[in-house]
C-alpha cells in the first residue's frame, strides 16, 4: 500500500509539474503592454551588458527569402558576433503567422521583434499599443535617406514609428510572353516599358483565349492570400480607388471599379476562380496552365514560384515577363509592399533595447544590405550612413532583373493604402465580394454590401 | 474487542484506498479540469462580455447571444453546420452498419485488410488527407475532372470547380468528411455484430424469421449501445467539421461552418471590437446545439 501511495503521489507530482512547465515563464512584468515613454534614450551600445538581454526572439513573415533559415541564419551570427547577442527565429507562414501572432499577444508570449509589412505592424499592432514607438531611432540622416513613403507607411497618425523600414516594391502582373506570341497577343503589349492599355488587356485576352480555348487569368478569391494582385487589376482598369487618399474611407464602390468587375465577369477567358488564392494561381502559370498572374513581384520574377528554377521562366522555360497592370491611357498606379522590423512591447526593457540594437544594426548601418539582398527586393532607402545600396544587386545573377524592374516597374508605386483602419476585416470583404460576383450576382448591389460592411469596420 | 477494532481497521483501509484512488486520478483530473471545465466555464463567462483578445472587456449580458440571431453571416454558418450533419450521420451509420454486414463474416486476414482499407483515413493525418483530397477535387489538373472530363468518361464537357462553386463544394466536403468519419464505425460495428447472441439468432431463426426480421428484432436491439455511441461521435465530428474547411475554402462558396466562423471572428476579425466575446457566444451556442441532439439521440436510444 505504501508503495502505491508512493507511486501515486509521484504520479501526481509529476503531472503537477509538467502542467507547471507547460505555463511557461511566470514575469510579472510580462502582462504589461503599455508602450514605453517615447523618450526612452536611443540603444546605442553594441555590448549586450549593456541592453542586459543576451537572446531576443524574431518572428519572420516569409518576406523574400526571409522566409528561409539558410538565407537568415547567417545574418543572425553576423549580429551575434557583432554584438553578443542571440536573436532566435520562428519563421511564420501567410496562411496562419497572423493566427500565431495574434494568440500570442493574447498569451503575453509575443517575439521581441517582428518583420513584415505596414497593414500588420502600423495599422493593427502598433495601434492596439502592442508594439514599441522606434521613432527615438531615426536619426536625421536616417530621415533624410528613407524613401518618403516608406518613412509615411511605417508611422501612425499619431507620428509613431512602429516599423523601421528596410525593404520595398510594387506589386506587379506576370505574363507568359511565349503563350501571348503563340497567340498573336504580344502585339498588345509595350514591351519596353512593360505597360498596356486596358483595351488592350481585352484584345490580348480575346487572342490568347481563341488560341487555347481555355482559362487565360484567374481573379483568385479563395482568401486574402496576394489579394494585392486583384485589387490592383480592378482599380487600374478603369482609374478606380481602393480608399479615399486620407484612408478613412473604403472606396471600391467607385464607378470605374463596377465597371471593370463587369468587363471581367464577361470576358472569356477571365474566370472568378474561388478555388484559388494568389500562391496558387501564381503557380499555375509556372506550370503553363495560365497565361498571366496578377499576384507578382520582382520575387517571383526572380524565382518564379519559389520553385528555385531559372529566373523569369516557367516550369517549362517559357519566358515570363513582369508586367504593370493594365489602365486606360498605360500610366498605373501600382500597388506597393513595405517590409521591416518593428518591437513588441512585452515589459522587459533590456530586451526592448536589444531588439532596437537589432533594428538599428539591420535596418540602419551598412548591414542593411544583406537584409535586403535576402528579400529580392528594393532597399528602402537609397543610402544608409552615406554608403550606397542602389547597386547591391549588381554583378550578381538578378542584377540585370532587378534594374529592369526597378525602371519599368518601381516608379509606378502609388499610394500605401493599406494602412486604412479595419484592414483586416476589409480584406476578407474584398474577397467575399469578389466571389459573389463570381457566382453571378448583382454586382452593384454586392460591391455595396461589402463596402458598407469595411467601412463600418473602420470604426472598429 | 476483536469484533469492535474490526471495522475500524476496515474504515482506515477503506480511506487508504480512497487516497490512492484519488491520487491515481488526479493526473487525468487536472487534465480534465484545466482543460475542458475551467475553459468551458471562462468561455461562458466570456460569451457574457464585449472581450477582445487581449483585454477581458466589459459585461453585456446576453448582448453577444442576441446579436447572434441577427448576424446573417451565423445564421448561414449554422444552417450550413446543420445540412453537414443532417447528411453525413445518417449515412456515415447506415453505410458503416451495411459494410459491416457484409464483412464481419469473413475470415481473420480478408476482415482485417477491410478494416484496414477502411480506418486508414482515421488514422492518417487530416491534412495530408485533404492534401490528397484537393488534389482530386482540383479545377486545372484535378484527378476527378480528368475521369468525367472529356479525356475520361465523357460526361462533363469542359471543368468543374468542385471547390470554387457553391453548387458542390459543400457537398465536396461533406464527401470527405464521410471518408474520414466511416473508419471507427465499421470498426464497432464488425466488432458488436460479432458479439450478437448467436443462440438468440438460431432460436428466431427456428421460429421461422427472416433475414430482416433477424437484423431487426435480434441484431439491433443488442446492436444499440454501439449504435448510440457512433450517432453521439459522429454527430459532434460533423458539428466540429474544421480542418477541411480552413483547408479547402476558408469558409467560402457557401461551406462556412460554425467551428469555421468562430475562428475567423476570434482569430481574424481582431479589429473588430468585442470579436473575443461574440465568437464565445457562438462557441455557447454550438455547444448547446451538440448538447440537445446528443440528449435526443440517447433518449430515442433508450426508448428503442
Amino acid at each position: 500500500m505504501k508503495m502505491k501511495k508512493l507511486v501515486a503521489a509521484a504520479l501526481a507530482m509529476a503531472m503537477a509539474l509538467s502542467l507547471a512547465a507547460c505555463g511557461g515563464q511566470n514575469n510579472s512584468s510580462q502582462g504589461s503592454t503599455t508602450p514605453p515613454a517615447a523618450s526612452n534614450p536611443p540603444a546605442q551600445s553594441s555590448n549586450p551588458a549593456a541592453t542586459g538581454a543576451t537572446e531576443i526572439t524574431l518572428w519572420t513573415y516569409p518576406v523574400g527569402g526571409w522566409g528561409e533559415e539558410s538565407n537568415v541564419q547567417p545574418i543572425m551570427d553576423a549580429f551575434k558576433a557583432d554584438t553578443g547577442i542571440t536573436v532566435k527565429v520562428d519563421y511564420l507562414a501567410y496562411g496562419d503567422g497572423d493566427d500565431r501572432v495574434n494568440t500570442a499577444i493574447g498569451a503575453n508570449e509575443a517575439p521581441d521583434l517582428i518583420m513584415e509589412g505596414p497593414e500588420r505592424l502600423v495599422t493593427n499592432w502598433g495601434a492596439k499599443g502592442y508594439l514599441v514607438d522606434m521613432s527615438d531611432l531615426l536619426t536625421d540622416t536616417d530621415r533624410s535617406e528613407i524613401a518618403p513613403a516608406a518613412l509615411t507607411a511605417c508611422t501612425s497618425t499619431d507620428g509613431k514609428l512602429y516599423e523601421y523600414p528596410l525593404c520595398m516594391t510594387a506589386h506587379c502582373m506576370g505574363i507568359n510572353l511565349d503563350a501571348f506570341k503563340a497567340a498573336g497577343a504580344d502585339q498588345y503589349l509595350d514591351l519596353e516599358n512593360h505597360t498596356w492599355t486596358t483595351e488592350n488587356f481585352i484584345k490580348a485576352v480575346e487572342a490568347l483565349y481563341a488560341a487555347k480555348k481555355d482559362t487565360v487569368a484567374a481573379v483568385f478569391c479563395k482568401g486574402q492570400g496576394g489579394d494585392q494582385g486583384t485589387r490592383a487589376l480592378i482599380n487600374n482598369m478603369y482609374g478606380g480607388t481602393f480608399t479615399n487618399a486620407e484612408h478613412t474611407q473604403y472606396t471600391w464602390d467607385d464607378p470605374n471599379n463596377i465597371k471593370a468587375l463587369e468587363q471581367l465577369k464577361s470576358m472569356q477567358g477571365i474566370v472568378f476562380d474561388a478555388s484559388l488564392e494568389g500562391g496558387d494561381e501564381l503557380k499555375l502559370m509556372y506550370q503553363e496552365i495560365l497565361d498571366m498572374a496578377f499576384c507578382w513581384n520582382i520575387a517571383q520574377q526572380l524565382d518564379p514560384a519559389s520553385a528555385h528554377g531559372d529566373p523569369g521562366k516557367t516550369i517549362g522555360g517559357q519566358e515570363i515577363v513582369c508586367m504593370n497592370f493594365p489602365s486606360p491611357d498605360g500610366t498605373p498606379v501600382l500597388q506597393g509592399g513595405i517590409w521591416g522590423l518593428g518591437i513588441f512591447n512585452n515589459g522587459d526593457p533590456a530586451k526592448v533595447e536589444a531588439a532596437k540594437e537589432f533594428v538599428k544594426w539591420m535596418c540602419a548601418s551598412e548591414n542593411a544590405a544583406q537584409g535586403i539582398k535576402i528579400s529580392n527586393f528594393f532597399p528602402a532607402r537609397n543610402t544608409v550612413n552615406g554608403t550606397d545600396l542602389t547597386a547591391i544587386f549588381d554583378g550578381s545573377d538578378s542584377g540585370d532583373i532587378m534594374k529592369e524592374y526597378n525602371r519599368v516597374i518601381l516608379p509606378n508605386l502609388g499610394d500605401y493604402y493599406q494602412v486604412t483602419p479595419g484592414w483586416a476585416g476589409a480584406r476578407g470583404e474584398w474577397w467575399a465580394m469578389l466571389q459573389e460576383v463570381g457566382n453571378d450576382q448583382d454586382i452593384t448591389d454586392s460591391v455595396a454590401a461589402h463596402v458598407a460592411v469595411a467601412n463600418a469596420l473602420i470604426a472598429g | 474487542m476483536a469484533r469492535q477494532s474490526k471495522p475500524t481497521m476496515s474504515r482506515a483501509l477503506q480511506r487508504r484506498e480512497n487516497i490512492a484512488g484519488y491520487l491515481f486520478m488526479l493526473p487525468s483530473l487536472i487534465f480534465f479540469l484545466g482543460f475542458v471545465v475551467i475553459p468551458m466555464v471562462i468561455c461562458i463567462f466570456i460569451s457574457l462580455t464585449d472581450a477582445n483578445m487581449n483585454s477581458s472587456g466589459q459585461f453585456v449580458g446576453l448582448s453577444n447571444f442576441i446579436r447572434l440571431w441577427t448576424d446573417s453571416a451565423f445564421l448561414e454558418a449554422l444552417k450550413n453546420t446543420f445540412v453537414i450533419v443532417i447528411v453525413s450521420v445518417p449515412t456515415v451509420c447506415a453505410f458503416s452498419l451495411w459494410v459491416s454486414s457484409a464483412i464481419y463474416r469473413m475470415k481473420g486476414p480478408v476482415l482485417s485488410a477491410f478494416r484496414c482499407i477502411f480506418y486508414l483515413p482515421v488514422v492518417t493525418g487530416s491534412v495530408a488527407v485533404t492534401v490528397v483530397w484537393a488534389w482530386i477535387y482540383n479545377n486545372y489538373y484535378g484527378v476527378l475532372n480528368y475521369i468525367i472530363g472529356p479525356k475520361g468518361l465523357g460526361l462533363i464537357e469542359g471543368r468543374i470547380n468542385w471547390l470554387g462553386d457553391p453548387k458542390y463544394a459543400l457537398g465536396c466536403i461533406i464527401l470527405i468528411l464521410f471518408t474520414t468519419s466511416v473508419g471507427q464505425p465499421i470498426v464497432l460495428y464488425v466488432s458488436a455484430l460479432g458479439n450478437v447472441d448467436t443462440t438468440l439468432i438460431e432460436a428466431a431463426q427456428v421460429d421461422g424469421a427472416t433475414d430482416f426480421q433477424v437484423f431487426w428484432k435480434v441484431k439491433w436491439p443488442q446492436m444499440m449501445p454501439t449504435t448510440l455511441y457512433i450517432l453521439v461521435i459522429t454527430t459532434i465530428n460533423s458539428f466540429q467539421c474544421f480542418a477541411l474547411i480552413q483547408l479547402l475554402t476558408k469558409g467560402g462558396q457557401g461551406t462556412n461552418t460554425v467551428m469555421y466562423h468562430i475562428y475567423w471572428t476570434a482569430f481574424k476579425l481582431t479589429e473588430q471590437a468585442g470579436h473575443f466575446g461574440y465568437a464565445n457566444a457562438m462557441g455557447v451556442v454550438l455547444a448547446i446545439f451538440i448538447g440537445i441532439l446528443s440528449a435526443i439521440q440517447f433518449k430515442l436510444a433508450k426508448e428503442k
